[in-house]
């Protein structure tokens, strides 16, 4: 692939908007292999010039999404706390002292619609990661105290949090967007729910049989390493990991019939509006995603118009951005502006809505259109310069449809936004009757129509 | 003919006095450049605190002579090329990124950001609108963590050049003028105060022609002030800060320390301190000891230097070098009492919430460690750790670039190569020498931001040594050993040197 890249760089040099990347193939330069083991997990690697390091992550597809039952939000995120809590191989201390042992970084997150458990350190020691997360992800056996007790660390995260208004916000802002899809609560889950835990032990038990199941996982380990050294100790490790009998139904958004409005009273930050529009579950093969990310990029990056009017010239506006997330349900599209005067609220969404309108009536430049995803490609291709983030990278798109090459399919479909896509993409998602506007202000109402 | 000679001799005389660190990486698809000044916020004028942070914000946020700052934005969108400033206490930072594919193309505008930026006046009023907005607003409104570390260094170096945020103070933002920012550009970015660091795929011309052109920076010799050291306080000094709406009580403590990477025994500490609490890591001793045996609170660290960004950083950033230093403990928010009220019925007549313990419990750990020393087991353990986990520094090649070049400062050639080769040399006895010799806590600063209503009991419990027995809710109370209950009564009672607490609206901090 470098060969590729170095004769497309001779070839295109000089053309600005049109770079070699654009000519690509694959933004990613290495291969992906991929290994289905029989029990439904799947085992990726990309070898990676970092050498004596690796990094090994497990995505596990479970996330806030699949916290369908009543009174159990914030659950995905409380069982990544759980998985380090000890198995009878290696039990909590010793889990601590052998990790400890391998000196790498480790840790875990949680999202919407997965939980990532990584590893990055020393490459010799990918034996022991894979025997460390086999242990616990087939036979994770805490204590109903010890389970009791990690309950408190969750709250004491809340606590941190919620020092934010804008985490305050955003909370307000997902339960109002949804009725009845799980993303209507966020990955921390409601405060009530996280005070409620502690009882929650059988559920508990429930959750891991469930979803710690191979066809729900995927390894991905990038690095100073080889594939067929991964896949079998990925065999040898994760060979006997029982496949689960649980398939997670979530429930459908209703479609949204009018705007909806939430306000946070606050004066002790700069007033805030978010316009939330609801846009489509993430695809690699429909162009509707593609032609968000290069419409609200055109739309609302420092070299917008709208940018340039409002943060550069009338300086009315402090920062603004907007984008829309990949999710595997439909999820929100994002525009945020921070503001210096409340009174400018209603100003700044009519001029918001005016740039939306723009380009419904007349489109984009052509060359506008090119740069911009000559953007995208570069950002992503600057990005990738150690394991940790290429295998952050790969784990988003495995996430969002289980198979690593989406990473590579999205990049490709950017080639193939057109102006016609953008406008479609304007039309059918910025409606008035998908909206969510959120406000923070010292008054107590946002005031925004 | 003549005059081009002399020319060239001068030239090379400028030259040979710039500080230049190389990574060459031939097979990287970037280049990553990053000019480090040795002037930070301390060189700030008294009265103007946050002048150097405006002006490295006017550089990289506003235009250069040939080009508006929208121009230079609609130039370097379809590149992706990234570009930032960071100001710490003694140094700023500016990196540079761009895909070697349009590096020719970027390097007039990296150059005439550095050498010949605007100063507009249209660009200053938005820079100095966000930066008053941070002072103003901002740091007492998003994260009380954060709140109570910069809360902290205003305490431990009250009166110095350190104690201002970089960002500067409420009163000082507002006198700040565009001439100001244009005289401090002209006395403090010079080029001789500049270290050039370069990584990546670049060509030894076009490193050439970066020395040559940084030339053209202001030919001052920057009056820099000197770095002075924190005070010690006497005994424990508490400040209480109040605000509304807190969920929970954000805790930093901090003590003078007398050594920085410089020093032969920074290894030792390292070792000390990562036994102690490793950031984000739950094999330190506060962690295991708060977290995950009480579970009061997210995580607990300790720090033999400033560690920015702890809140969002897994691994320490480099661009932070500093002369004065100082031990800290980081106890993430712990719960209050108005909330624990709320939760548990049994707890309905608790007076305060779980700072005191909190604290109390973290200092005892140190002073444990001081009494007690580290086991040759856990050294073993510890040291086998940190030889490996510091290689993740420098995962990236801008970090590896960025610890190189902190390297430096500090009189070291390569950080993270020498640290391994003192760990490698390192004995117990060294680490608990190094304990007793640099840390204690019978002297130290404390920062608590929390909730009004905790502000007045939280305060007289500390001023008078209160017992602070630990309020468990009974579903966590009814499963824990005797031993941690035994311990938690030590811990309830356990005497801090307190001296003195007092309350401060959260309205009047950096004033």
């Amino acid at each position: 692939m470098k060969s590729l890249l170095t004769f497309a760089a001779v070839v295109l040099a000089g053309v600005i908007w049109n770079g070699p990347l654009m000519a690509a193939e694959k933004i990613l330069p290495y291969p992906i292999h991929q290994h289905m083991m029989a029990n439904g997990l799947n085992v990726v690697t990309v070898q990676f010039d970092s050498p004596g390091l690796a990094s090994f992550f497990i995505d596990a597809r479970v996330g806030s999404r699949n916290e369908v039952e009543e009174g159990v939000t914030g659950f995905a995120h409380f069982f990544e706390h759980m998985m380090f809590r000890g198995t009878d191989k290696y039990p909590r201390d010793t889990y601590n002292d052998v990790l400890k042992s391998i000196g790498a970084g480790a840790n875990a997150n949680t999202s919407l619609d997965r939980t990532i458990y990584h590893m990055t350190g020393d490459a010799t020691k990918l034996e022991t990661m894979f025997d460390l997360e086999s242990d616990r992800f087939m036979s994770l056996n805490y204590s109903e105290h010890d389970f009791k007790t990690e309950a408190g660390a969750v709250k004491g995260e809340y606590t941190k949090n919620f020092a934010s208004p804008y985490q305050q916000s955003y909370e307000n802002t997902m339960n109002t967007a949804f009725v009845k899809h799980p993303y209507k609560h966020t990955t921390m889950g409601f405060f009530k729910d996280i005070v409620d835990m502690p009882n929650q032990y059988t559920y508990s038990l429930e959750f891991f049989n469930r979803y710690y199941r191979p066809e729900y996982a995927t390894i991905v380990v990038v690095g100073d390493v080889t594939p067929d050294r991964v896949n079998a100790l990925a065999e040898k490790y994760f060979g006997a990991w029982k496949h689960g009998t649980y398939v997670s139904v979530v429930p459908v958004e209703p479609k949204q019939d009018a705007p909806r409005y939430t306000h946070l009273q606050n004066g002790n930050i700069p007033p805030s509006l978010s316009l939330n529009y609801k846009g489509p579950a993430f695809s690699d093969s429909r162009i509707d995603m593609p032609a968000l990310d290069v419409l609200t990029t055109i739309l609302f990056s420092p070299t917008s118009a709208l940018y340039k009017k409002l943060v550069i010239q009338e300086q009315k506006v402090r920062s603004l951005g907007g984008g829309a997330a990949d999710a595997r349900d439909p999820n929100l599209i994002t525009i945020q502006a921070s503001l210096v005067n409340k009174a400018d609220l209603q100003y700044v969404k009519d001029e918001i809505l005016k740039a939306i309108g723009e380009i419904q009536a007349n489109g984009v430049d052509e060359q506008l259109l090119a740069k911009t995803k000559s953007l995208l490609k570069y950002s992503f291709a600057m990005g990738i310069d150690n394991p940790s983030t290429i295998a952050n990278s790969l784990c988003a798109y495995i996430t969002l449809t289980g198979d690593p090459e989406s990473l590579n399919r999205m990049y490709a479909l950017y080639n193939n936004v057109t102006i016609a896509d953008l406008k479609m993409a304007a039309d059918k998602y910025f409606v008035p009757s998908g909206l969510t506007v959120a406000t923070i202000s010292a008054d107590a109402e946002g005031g925004v129509k | 003919m003549m005059k081009a000679f002399i020319l060239t001799i001068v030239l090379t005389a400028v030259l040979c006095a710039q500080e230049v660190v190389e990574l060459k990486q031939p097979n990287s698809n970037k280049v990553v450049i990053k000019l480090m000044f040795r002037n930070g916020s301390i060189s700030d004028p008294k009265g103007k605190e946050g002048l150097t942070y405006a002006t490295a914000t006017m550089i990289t946020q506003g235009g250069t002579k040939a080009m508006t700052y929208s121009e230079i934005k609609d130039k370097t969108y379809p590149w992706a090329a990234a570009y930032g400033s960071h100001v710490d206490k003694e140094v700023t930072i500016f990196t540079f990124a761009v895909h070697v594919d349009f590096l020719d193309q970027f390097y007039p505008i990296i150059k005439g950001l550095i050498v010949t930026p605007s100063f507009a006046e249209n660009d200053f009023k938005r820079v100095m609108k966000n930066q008053q907005n941070y002072v103003d607003q901002v740091i007492r409104a998003s994260s009380d963590e954060e709140y109570s570390k910069k809360s902290l260094e205003d305490l431990l170096f009250r009166g110095t050049r350190y104690q201002s945020m970089v960002q500067g103070k409420s009163e000082s933002v507002k006198g700040i003028t565009l001439d100001d920012v244009k005289q401090h550009y002209a006395a403090m970015f010079t080029r001789h105060n500049v270290t050039i660091g370069i990584a990546g795929k670049y060509s030894p011309a076009f490193l050439k022609q970066l020395k040559a052109d940084l030339a053209a920076l202001s030919g001052v010799k920057p009056a820099l002030p000197a770095a002075e050291p924190p005070s010690m306080p006497n005994g424990m000094d508490v400040e209480i800060i109040a605000k509304d709406g807190a969920f929970g009580s954000a805790i930093f403590a901090g003590t003078p320390l007398a050594i920085t990477r410089s020093s032969i025994d920074f290894a030792a500490l390292m070792v000390a301190n990562s036994y102690l609490g490793e950031h984000r890591k739950s094999y330190g001793q506060l962690y295991q000891k708060l977290r995950e045996i009480r579970s009061m609170n997210y995580g607990d660290y300790s720090y033999i230097e400033w560690y920015n960004g702890g809140g969002e950083n897994m691994l320490p950033p480099s661009g932070v070098p500093r002369t004065s230093n100082y031990f800290s403990l980081w106890i993430r928010p712990v719960q209050i009492a108005k909330q624990l009220k709320q939760q548990y019925k049994e707890l309905s007549d608790i007076r305060i919430g779980h700072a005191h313990f909190a604290l109390r419990m973290a200092v005892r750990e140190v002073d444990l460690l001081i009494k007690n020393g580290i086991s040759e087991k856990d050294f073993d353990a510890t040291r086998t750790f940190l030889r490996s986990y510091m290689k993740l520094y420098v995962a990236s090649p801008a970090e590896q670039l960025g610890y190189l070049m902190d390297s430096r400062f500090y009189g070291r050639k390569d950080y993270i190569k020498e640290m391994d080769a003192q760990l490698a040399a390192l004995t117990a006895a060294d680490v608990n020498n190094a304990i007793k010799k640099y840390w204690r806590t019978d002297t130290m600063f404390v920062t608590i931001v929390t909730d009004r209503s905790e502000a007045e009991g939280l305060a007289k419990s500390l001023k008078e040594n209160t017992p602070s027995p630990m309020s468990y809710s009974n579903v966590v109370k009814a499963g824990l050993p005797k031993s941690v209950l035994d311990e938690d009564d030590i811990v309830a009672a356990y005497k801090l040197n307190v001296k003195n607490v007092r309350i401060v609206d959260s309205k009047e901090t950096f004033k």
